[in-house]
């Protein structure tokens, strides 16, 4: 339960600096999804099942709070952790690559599966201007921090294996 | 270098993945089309996160205020040439402008016209949350049902319309901006030969610009018109600036026309706000005349007599 706690305390702190300091270096509105970043560490590191259940609650969590189109993120974010969390037992946790090219991947899936649910909810949108509008100052953000927030994750998530 | 162990996924973990997703997705077409809302989990969710969210929101805009603080030292000089500038032109515009009031006031005594002007009461609120403008704008502010803040309030800044509250909680409210593209807007041509009417929405593909829709191809719009709210709806009050028509184009039916706007508020920059929660009809106040700096060419020692007759006869 504790363990829980933590994990949602640090989601709850990443969640805040996403919406009330990124807001303040962003381009054109659009800065990093933390969040997004976090679930794929998560997936890393605990695998499909708990990275789709970290996905599940955070995405819900920002859908809540924030007042988007309610649904969205859960789902993405699910989908997402489900499958990052595959690759958990072939990858070497502590490298510097590892975030950094999954934050590229992770962000481009992300963008895919938010698209084709607006296609789906009857919003229509040039995707080559928006792609450039959106999906390119979005990967070079989450290249910027990725490795921080990937660290941060790995160095609780080992600390409370530590303790248990 | 550590490996953590391979999952076991057994066929009801898979099933039961499924079945979320599937509800899930169910979930969004439902709450996209209004039939599914959770106010209860999301006034939770705000309550729980805003205290935080204020807090580091606070911290962030004290950091922003001394940083701008230091450019302004640092261009002091540019800026203080085009503010004289300036200064010049208002000032000519300002003896134009009481002129044109004194007159109307006096037409408008002629004619026995009365209108009276609306009176806003106004909750002043700060903007502590905000999320990445990738599909939808929306902004968190920090009051809410305590202050007064209720559903389908209009939200303002000293320059224009800045969207709607569309969920109000204890102690925060979200607002949606008339830049996400679930927002629809009714506005008209401020220019008085034009008066057309049209609705403004949010543009995916231009996030920070938002579109003037429903334009008839023949409507009498111009690039560097203002955009102001129609009062239509009921949502937003009248006369609120929207936006100046920066480009027309054609809609893809043939038959309309759109305008693409750029907001008369700067939403990258947005940290104050107000929220509109009454507004009644109050009688015009009287005119008066406007401020002069003594020694300059429009200081009524030495300005010209015509401006003084003018102002005068104002009532």
């Amino acid at each position: 339960m504790r363990k829980i706690g933590k994990w949602a305390a640090f989601a709850a702190a990443l969640f805040v600096l996403q919406t009330s300091i990124l807001p303040l270096i962003a381009y054109h509105g659009v800065s990093a999804d933390l969040l997004l970043l976090l679930t794929v560490s998560v997936a890393f590191l605990r695998g499909a099942e708990q990275g789709a259940f970290m996905g599940f609650s955070l995405g819900l969590m920002q859908d809540l709070a924030t007042g988007t189109f309610f649904g969205v993120n859960t789902l993405a974010r699910t989908i997402i952790g489900f499958l990052f969390g595959q690759f958990s037992d072939r990858v070497f946790k502590e490298q510097f690559f590892l975030p950094v090219l999954a934050s590229v991947a992770v962000t481009i899936l992300n963008y895919f599966i938010l698209s084709l649910l607006m296609v789906l909810l009857g919003y229509r949108f040039n995707l080559e201007s928006h792609m450039q509008q959106i999906l390119v100052p979005m990967l070079l953000y989450q290249l910027a921090f990725s490795y921080p927030v990937h660290y941060l994750a790995y160095r609780l998530d080992k600390r409370l294996e530590e303790k248990k | 270098m550590s490996r953590v162990r391979r999952d076991k996924k057994s066929p009801k973990k898979v099933w039961a993945l499924l079945f979320v997703l599937v509800s899930l997705f169910c979930l969004i077409l439902f709450a996209a089309r209004g039939r599914f809302q959770a106010p209860v989990a999301s006034q939770t969710v705000s309550l729980i996160l805003s205290p935080f969210q204020q807090a580091v929101s606070w911290f962030g805009s004290e950091l922003n205020y001394i940083t701008s603080n230091i450019w302004e030292i640092v261009t002091v000089h540019e800026q203080n040439k085009m503010l004289k500038n300036e200064v010049n032109q208002l000032r000519q515009q300002n003896l134009q402008a009481s002129d044109f009031a004194a007159e109307n006031a006096r037409l408008r005594e002629l004619l026995g016209y009365k209108q009276a002007a609306t009176q806003f009461d106004l909750v002043a609120a700060r903007v502590i949350g905000r999320e990445s403008a990738t599909w939808s704008s929306m902004v968190v502010i920090n009051k809410g049902l305590g202050d007064g803040l209720d559903k389908d309030m209009a939200v303002v800044t000293e320059k224009g319309l800045v969207g709607r509250v569309v969920e109000a909680g204890p102690n925060s409210s979200k607002v949606q901006l008339i830049l996400d593209p679930r927002s629809s807007v009714g506005t008209l041509v401020q220019r008085a030969e034009s008066r057309v009417t049209g609705i403004v929405v949010g543009d995916m593909d231009n996030p920070t610009m938002p579109d003037m829709v429903n334009i008839p191809k023949t409507a009498d719009v111009q690039e560097g018109d203002l955009i102001i709210t129609s009062g239509y709806g009921g949502v937003f009050p009248k006369g609120l600036p929207v936006g100046l028509v920066t480009e027309l184009k054609n809609d893809d039916g043939g038959l309309l026309k759109i305008a693409v706007l750029e907001p008369a508020v700067d939403f990258q920059k947005l940290e104050d706000v107000a929220v509109i929660v009454a507004s009644r009809e109050a009688p015009p106040e009287p005119l008066k005349p406007p401020v002069q700096t003594p020694g300059t060419e429009t200081d009524p020692a030495t300005g010209e007599p015509k401006n003084q007759e003018g102002q005068g006869k104002a009532p």
